[in-house]
């Protein structure tokens, strides 16, 4: 069996990308589902290792990839198709909890086992692309171009799926579709009757395989799970999103109580609820019955300040609307126009549709518009001025630790984004947000800093005469006022705390003995930071606190990363190890990620060396300039992606968007890109003159970008999504199309001069890769988005003048 | 292929868990010595953060006279003296041995107090509290679990200990008042019922973090007025793959 004639596969290439690029993200979605998001970037990061070990593994076998390539691509597509849906089934079904590797030992080697399982489809395809770029070694541009354009494609086909069907049954169609490429393999090939019985057994397998067998196995100490185990709780419905999965639950024997921060002095109970889950995790509630009679048991939560102030605050602007809780509390407190700002449409559905009567929908429908957008968006584009803006509390997570969404993007609390908050507010509007308290404090701290900033930067000599924060005994709420607040307004912030038990943090003339009465902390931190955050000592303070509460600009959005490298010695030297507990667990996730991911890199990259070593015509020049040359594209390139993403979604506004029209562009550009390499060559132009045009091309673009961003993000916010989508289109085609280059260029000149080397070249570029989605993270979490950039640009410049062969040749 | 083929028979190795042998009498009170030994040591390391410099002798006496292996699961039963939380199946963890000692002796208990426990597990806390006061109530949502722990508890003779299948949320009403509640439930916030049903004076204790981690714990005192407060200590102690063997 071979593949017709002397053209490469392309389309087999390209099939098989696409479904690679689409599994990658499906596996992201199921194991945030079935674990916790920190814990599936951290094992799809190390499964994709599974690149790496096909270059070794090619490296190793070369001459028998040439001699029956035919047979290995085919069973290696085979394997793939198989692979995707088996590994999960396997992975499944072992005893792996997250929540508890820190404890047991054997966690880790079912970790280990884990990643090994998951690598396996990605090495199946990735041995599949680089045999054929052995194979065809004069048609790698256009080879690399299918690749990259298939992986775009895949990127927009995930999110279409992801939109239509339940991740499990997307496991089975991108099985199938494995299979499917086989099959266009065999249509290009000769004998074709055993291979084609193996690729119709597999996929009948796949096609009447139980769906009990995929159902997900989410962790039992997940929220959702252990709500399960009570008697008379059943699952009223479900949905799956490309970014969530909601299930929305009904206790019919004993009845939920969701009301963060709830006063112990609340002469109202709380209602009938539903329990809604995002993943599995992250609870809040619907309330039976809506708005009822008056404010009642959410008078008596830190959310309900701003409505105690005697101010009428008729219109509302409530961000990541949710479940509706803020909604509620508006409407109960007689708003009479609320806009609601939820990026996730289908959480805005359940209260507006899907659950409409029983959350008493219909009483306030009248007076409150639903918007899809995230709150920046919102906030920039909003021509409305507002007497009130509420963030609330986000969902309550069970198991999850401290921290783990300390890698997670948002753009919803940066300085910037108090400033836009501000500039919506009417003259004496507040805003108002509540976070969740944890001790010692972090995020308050962070969002306190945050604010002062935001009021200094607007001109704002005394902000702490506009500020007032109050905490119950799990929530806190800051609230700035657009203008001081009057001796009424303090009084009435004084009566509230007081008949609520909540406790003061800052207020105008606060008082020592206010601060700490009734949720008693070992310290005041709340009051102590705020005096220093509001003083002259506001640096040393952020600088000497154990965690990072420094406040975070849009560049650099990490606001739940309070990791200190700094407070690390301190900490670890705590007796018993007992500072461990005190480091946010998202932090640490990204450096064992890392570790692992450098120590697999290492032996992957090595081992083939022991190989090579005995081949004498392969100079060690050639192996320093190749190691170099596709380390520093691997890494470069998704560090300007990545970067992008990031940056996009919040011009774009909607993240599902942002990452999927990022993504695809990026690919399908690149894709481009290399393309047009092969013809350039073709045309005879040299590798060193396109490459050193591309270098240029990306560090022009780039550094434009950077320069530009902080006007594209002010002007172009405001735009409509067309609009939007169509500058970062503009931004983002031309340097993706640059950025597709110096691969096939690197693998063109190796090819050329040490053509032994290319699988290994393969292989470094994917270790290269996945180090870079980890290195990425943790270095924009340290320099910023921009400084990433920077890094790619510098490491691109490397490349340029490492190219393979130039001084062997 | 060979090489796959070894790949995957390495794949395809069962996960490794605890062996669930017996062990003999003496040597479990020899593993009890060391865990109460360790849970000693830890309130020595973690005195300025939990403000006391050791546990009431009462109190590590039960820890000490409390089978702990009969309230875990065979797979995890070697494991049974270590000083660190273990799963017990469900979701559910029994937790670490110097976290329960930290909660009963903030609770203060004294013999003639009744006490309320909202969350049974698999029954340890209540029965380390029954050595200690004289009527223990405890109530535990999930119907498997309260079944399992009343019968344990009823065949190890903690006679003074009632339990119940239902919502903790409303409390035990016809027990109370009680001198002291001890909550392992998340919650979102405090239950006011339970703070009606504790006596002025008494104290509730509630501990925050995932399951195998407290990070702090929090007490709810109700003053001889009425008035109530909430105060938090932070226990943080941790003590990885070793156990508490050290």
């Amino acid at each position: 069996m071979r593949p017709v004639g002397a053209s490469p596969p392309l389309v087999v290439i390209f099939l098989l990308s696409a479904t690679a690029l689409a599994y990658e993200v499906l596996l992201v979605r199921l194991f945030s589902i079935i674990h916790w998001h920190h814990f599936a970037f951290m094992i799809i990061s190390l499964a994709l290792l599974g690149y790496g070990v096909s270059g070794s593994l090619i490296t190793l076998f070369r001459q028998l990839c040439l001699r029956r390539y035919g047979e290995l691509m085919f069973i290696n597509v085979l394997l793939f198709g198989i692979s995707a849906i088996g590994v999960f089934l396997i992975v499944q079904r072992m005893p792996f909890n997250a929540l508890e590797i820190l404890w047991d030992s054997s966690q880790w080697l079912r970790l280990f086992l884990t990643y090994l399982l998951l690598s396996l489809p990605f090495l199946f395809v990735a041995n599949s692309i680089a045999m054929t770029m052995l194979r065809f070694d004069a048609s790698i541009g256009r080879i690399y171009g299918a690749d990259l354009i298939g992986a775009g494609a895949g990127a927009i086909a995930i999110m279409l799926l992801l939109s239509l069907f339940e991740p499990q049954t997307i496991l089975r169609l991108l099985s199938l579709a494995g299979l499917a490429a086989g099959l266009l393999l065999l249509r290009m090939s000769g004998r074709r009757s055993l291979s084609a019985a193996l690729l119709g057994a597999a996929a009948v397998l796949v096609i009447l395989l139980p769906s009990s067998w995929l159902e997900l196995r989410l962790s039992e100490y997940k929220g959702l799970e252990q709500t399960l185990l009570v008697d008379g709780v059943g699952i009223l419905d479900s949905h799956s999103s490309p970014v969530s999965r909601i299930d929305v639950v009904e206790s019919r024997q004993i009845p939920f109580r969701h009301a963060p921060g709830l006063s112990l002095q609340s002469p109202s109970g709380v209602p009938e609820q539903l329990g809604v889950f995002v993943d599995g995790d992250a609870m809040s509630a619907i309330d039976r019955g809506g708005v009822g009679t008056g404010p009642g048991y959410r008078a008596y939560v830190s959310s309900a300040l701003p409505y105690e102030l005697g101010r009428r605050l008729d219109e509302v602007l409530v961000l990541n609307s949710g479940t509706g809780a803020d909604i509620l509390q508006a409407a109960a407190y007689g708003s009479d126009s609320i806009d609601a700002v939820e990026a996730d449409a289908r959480l805005t559905k359940l209260i507006s549709d899907i659950f409409a009567d029983y959350a008493g929908w219909p009483a306030i429908a009248g007076r409150v518009s639903f918007h899809a957008a995230t709150a920046r968006a919102w906030a920039a584009s909003s021509t409305r001025h507002y007497d009130l803006i509420v963030r609330g509390v986000p969902g309550a997570s069970s198991g999850g630790a401290a921290g783990v969404f300390a890698f997670a993007a948002g753009f919803d609390l940066t300085v910037d984004a108090i400033e836009d908050y501000l500039a919506i507010l009417k003259p004496g509007g507040y805003l108002a947000i509540t976070l969740w308290t944890d001790t010692p404090p972090k995020g308050n701290l962070r969002l306190f800093a945050s604010v002062v900033e935001a009021l200094k930067a607007s001109g704002v000599g005394e902000p702490g005469r506009r500020l007032a924060w109050i905490r119950s005994w799990n929530t806190a709420t800051l609230l700035v006022k657009q203008g001081d607040l009057t001796d009424d307004e303090i009084g009435r912030i004084r009566d509230f705390a007081r008949t609520r038990g909540f406790d003061l943090a800052w207020l105008p003339g606060i008082e020592e003995a206010e601060a700490n009465r009734y949720q008693i902390l070992p310290r005041a931190y709340f009051h102590e930071a705020a005096q220093a955050l509001l003083g002259d000592r506001a640096t040393d303070y952020i600088a000497d606190y154990e965690y990072d509460i420094e406040p975070v600009r849009d560049s650099d959005p990490y606001f739940n990363d309070h990791f200190r490298w700094k407070s690390l010695p301190q900490f670890l030297a705590l007796p018993g190890r007992a500072g461990i507990a005190m480091i946010d667990a998202g932090y640490p996730t990204l450096i064992a990620s890392l570790l692992q991911a450098v120590a697999a890199a290492l032996v992957l990259i090595l081992l083939p060396l022991l190989f090579l070593k005995r081949k004498a015509s392969l100079a060690s020049g050639s192996r320093l300039h190749v190691i170099l040359y596709f380390t520093a594209i691997g890494l470069a390139f998704l560090f300007i992606e990545l970067s992008f993403i990031e940056l996009l979604t919040l011009i774009i506004g909607q993240p599902l968007y942002a990452v999927a029209i990022t993504l695809c562009l990026f690919l399908l550009f690149s894709g481009l890109g290399s393309l047009t390499v092969q013809w350039l060559q073709e045309k005879g132009f040299a590798t060193a003159v396109i490459l050193r045009s591309s270098v240029f091309g990306i560090l022009v673009i780039t550094l434009a970008y950077i320069l530009l961003r902080g006007w594209m993000t002010e002007h172009l916010m405001s735009l409509p999504l067309f609009a939007r989508i169509l500058a970062a289109s503009l931004f983002t085609a031309p340097l993706a199309f640059a950025m597709g280059m110096p691969f096939p260029l690197g693998l063109t000149a190796t090819s050329r001069s040490a053509p032994a080397l290319v699988p290994w070249a393969w292989g470094i570029n994917g270790c290269a890769s996945v180090l870079s989605a980890i290195l990425a993270v943790l270095l924009s979490m340290e320099i910023g988005f921009h400084g990433v950039m920077l890094c790619a640009v510098a490491l691109y410049l490397l490349a340029w003048r490492t190219l393979p062969g130039t001084r062997a040749t | 292929m060979k090489s796959f083929l070894f790949l995957f028979s390495v794949l395809m190795m069962p996960p490794i868990f605890a062996s669930a042998a017996e062990t003999p009498d003496d040597e479990l009170a020899e593993e009890r010595r060391d865990m109460i030994a360790a849970i000693e040591n830890d309130v020595r390391d973690t005195a300025r953060l939990i403000n006391r410099e050791s546990f009431s002798e009462r109190v590590m006496d039960a820890m000490a006279s409390v089978p702990r292996h009969e309230f875990v699961p065979e797979r995890v039963r070697a494991k049974a003296y270590e000083n660190r939380p273990l799963p017990i199946g469900r979701g559910q963890t029994i937790s670490q041995p110097y976290i329960v000692a930290l909660m009963t002796d903030l609770l203060e208990p004294r013999p003639g107090d009744r006490v309320l426990e909202i969350g049974t597990g698999s029954g340890y806390q209540a029965a380390i509290l029954s050595r200690l006061v004289s009527d223990v109530y405890s109530i535990e949502i999930i119907s498997e679990l309260g079944e399992q722990a009343t019968a344990r508890l009823q065949r190890l003779g903690y006679d003074n200990v009632s339990t119940r299948i239902a919502d903790g949320y409303d409390g035990w009403p016809e027990a109370a008042p009680f001198d002291g509640i001890l909550v392992t439930a998340a919650i979102s916030h405090i239950p006011p019922p339970l703070v009606r049903q504790l006596k002025p004076g008494g104290r509730m204790i509630i501990p925050v973090g995932t399951r195998f981690q407290t990070q702090y714990l929090t007490i709810v005192e109700k003053e001889p007025d009425g008035s109530v407060t909430t105060r938090q200590v932070i226990p943080v102690i941790f003590v990885p793959f070793t156990g508490g063997h050290q």
